[in-house]
């Protein structure tokens, strides 16, 4: 049993007989079991996996009607909600939460006969970028277990690269679908906003943050928007794509596509390794034919503070329910005054969350609002117009996912302001609403490079071509499990 | 620039309480203080752009039956109503 193959390949595999969903998802679990002990991508197992499989086998004998997963197995970031399931956003405070409904992207998979082999890792709340901030632990890059895999999706990133599912839901707010995508040579996607409904997500920074896959391959990736895209009443900032086919056309090419090279994303603090990377990847695109040029973007350079501004402001209003009364863990409510029972409480958040509350709580106070708050909201609105003249010029823009190499466990946690800087390159595409994905490009003494292409607003079905002309110029080496 | 006793009344108007106080809040000084970069912006003249979403759009404004009694799904509760602590006098 091959558990490296791509999810359409599964998919054709299980169609026409060839390998069973039973065996496959049996085989997985396997996986999981044992290499999670190592990496630590999963935060609980669906231990039903394997008989809702064995259901989907029995369908696909008896000619009913099957859904276009075929029992393909997910994991899913656990800040996603599945009915009756534990849905934890890696935090104490909600360990023991168990989920009253499914997700809208988890209804729509349920219907297409998806099978969620288990919850993975984040940073808690999905604050991070390298799941050190898990109440739970951090999950290890399975290119390099002294290194981190990235986040906040982490454990989404290394259980699609460490063959422990063939598809995975992260989120993204500021790059944590297509950081951890990087860090572990997977394919990462944030669309556009409002291309997937949020109903089910645990709120962050509802104004930026998208759920999006991460797969093995950019046609895997194209698949699951088919999947899981599209308006959705339950959340009114969804847009109607019309179901748009995201895999049809995809071998489009990208001859004639004029290519904008971000140059304040190549700049100071790159590391030579990704520069390297980065200027093959310009020289392969050219090669298809696409037309490459450096453009400037005067506001990325405050994009990082703008985005940290703003997402801080939104979670302190958002993470304000976690108060022991409507959400959180069990203590008796006997002998304690009303703030300081909430005080006590809120010590079961980590420090990063903590940090971010206060911050939320400064910036957009009274007082301090002007310099802060409504400043980086002003940024946010100039970052948006000059990325919307960028794209007058351009249909794409590209630079590297992160501008440094994964590194270690450790290495930047206690340096908040040194962590913030390797969003520089992912953030925009929030702060503006535009699609962006990660491809994996290279492996630099055996680790993980991706490249980063944006395209405007709705122009995903193009991305995704570009993205998949890009893939196909390079092969990479195996992951070393 | 922020002051600690700015940082330290803002904890507690978001009922936080944290241990290694000094550390803390040393930490979320730093993070603040980078955010002064905004400052160099000059976005002064800006406008604040906000989506609109049309009251056409959006979902009615009916009750949709939730089989599950959430308020069971509670730590503490009593008939329909939520328990919570005393508020101080």
């Amino acid at each position: 049993m091959n558990l490296k193959i791509s999810a359409l390949d599964y998919i054709q595999e299980v169609k026409i007989g060839n390998i069973s969903a039973e065996d496959f998802v049996a085989k997985t679990l396997e996986q999981i079991h044992n290499e999670d002990d190592k990496l630590h991508a999963f935060l609980s197992v669906n231990e039903k996996a394997v008989d809702q499989a064995r259901d989907i086998d029995k369908k696909i004998k008896s000619g009913e009607k099957v859904g276009d997963c075929f029992g393909m197995p997910i994991s899913i970031k656990d800040n996603l909600c599945i009915k009756d399931s534990k849905t934890t956003c890696a935090s104490k405070m909600l360990e023991n939460f168990i989920a009253p409904y499914d997700a809208t992207v988890i209804r729509k998979l349920k219907q297409q006969d998806a099978i969620f082999v288990g919850k993975v890792n984040m940073d808690e709340f999905a604050m991070g970028l390298t799941t050190e901030f898990s109440a739970f632990g951090p999950s290890k890059n399975p290119w390099n277990n002294d290194c981190v895999p990235g986040g906040s999706s982490g454990g989404s990133a290394v259980s699609v690269s460490a063959f422990e599912c063939v598809a995975s839901l992260g989120s993204d707010t500021g790059g944590s679908v297509r950081n951890p995508a990087s860090f572990c040579s997977a394919v990462g996607f944030k669309p556009t906003y409002g291309l997937i409904s949020r109903f089910g997500l645990i709120s962050y920074a509802n104004s930026i943050e998208q759920i999006g896959p991460l797969t093995r391959t950019v046609k895997d990736t194209a698949f699951m928007l088919n999947m899981i895209s599209g308006i959705d009443p339950n959340d009114n900032t969804t847009i109607d794509n019309k179901n748009e086919d995201y895999l049809s056309g995809i071998d489009s090419g990208i001859e004639g596509k004029k290519i904008g090279i971000i140059k304040e994303m190549i700049g100071e603090g790159i590391d030579p390794a990704v520069l390297s990377a980065t200027k093959d990847a310009i020289s392969k695109l050219e090669s298809l034919g696409a037309i490459c040029e450096e453009i400037s973007l005067d506001m990325v350079k405050y994009s990082v503070a703008a985005y940290y501004t703003i997402t801080a402001t939104e979670a302190g209003s958002n993470l304000a329910r976690y108060d022991n009364i409507r959400y959180g863990y069990d203590f008796p409510l006997e002998g304690y005054e009303f703030n300081s029972y909430i005080s006590k409480a809120r010590r079961n958040f980590g420090p990063e969350v903590t940090r971010r509350m206060i911050i939320g709580g400064f910036v957009p106070s009274s007082g301090q609002a002007g310099k802060y708050f409504l400043k980086a909201l002003k940024v946010k609105s100039k970052l948006t117009n000059e990325i919307n003249d960028a794209f007058k010029r351009f249909d794409l823009l590209l630079s590297p996912t992160v501008p440094v190499l994964p590194f270690k466990l450790g290495e930047k946690i206690d340096d908040p302001v040194s962590l913030f800087l390797v969003d520089i390159n992912t953030v925009t595409a929030n702060l503006t609403e535009k699609p962006a994905i990660s491809v994996p490009f290279a492996i630099s003494n055996g680790l993980p490079i991706g490249i980063q292409l944006m395209a405007d607003t709705l122009q995903d079905k193009q991305l995704l071509q570009a993205a998949y002309a890009l893939e196909q110029t390079v092969r990479l080496p195996e992951v070393p499990l | 620039m922020v002051t600690e006793e700015e940082l330290e009344h803002v904890s507690k108007l978001m009922r936080i309480d944290v241990d290694d106080h000094k550390e803390f809040i040393e930490k979320v000084h730093a993070m603040i203080d980078y955010f002064d970069i905004l400052d160099s912006a000059g976005v002064e003249s800006e406008e604040i752009s906000m989506p609109e979403i049309s009251l056409s759009n959006l979902r009615k404004d009916e009750y949709i039956p939730f089989d599950d009694k959430l308020i069971e799904k509670l730590n503490h509760y009593k008939g329909t109503y939520v328990r919570a602590p005393k508020m101080s006098s």
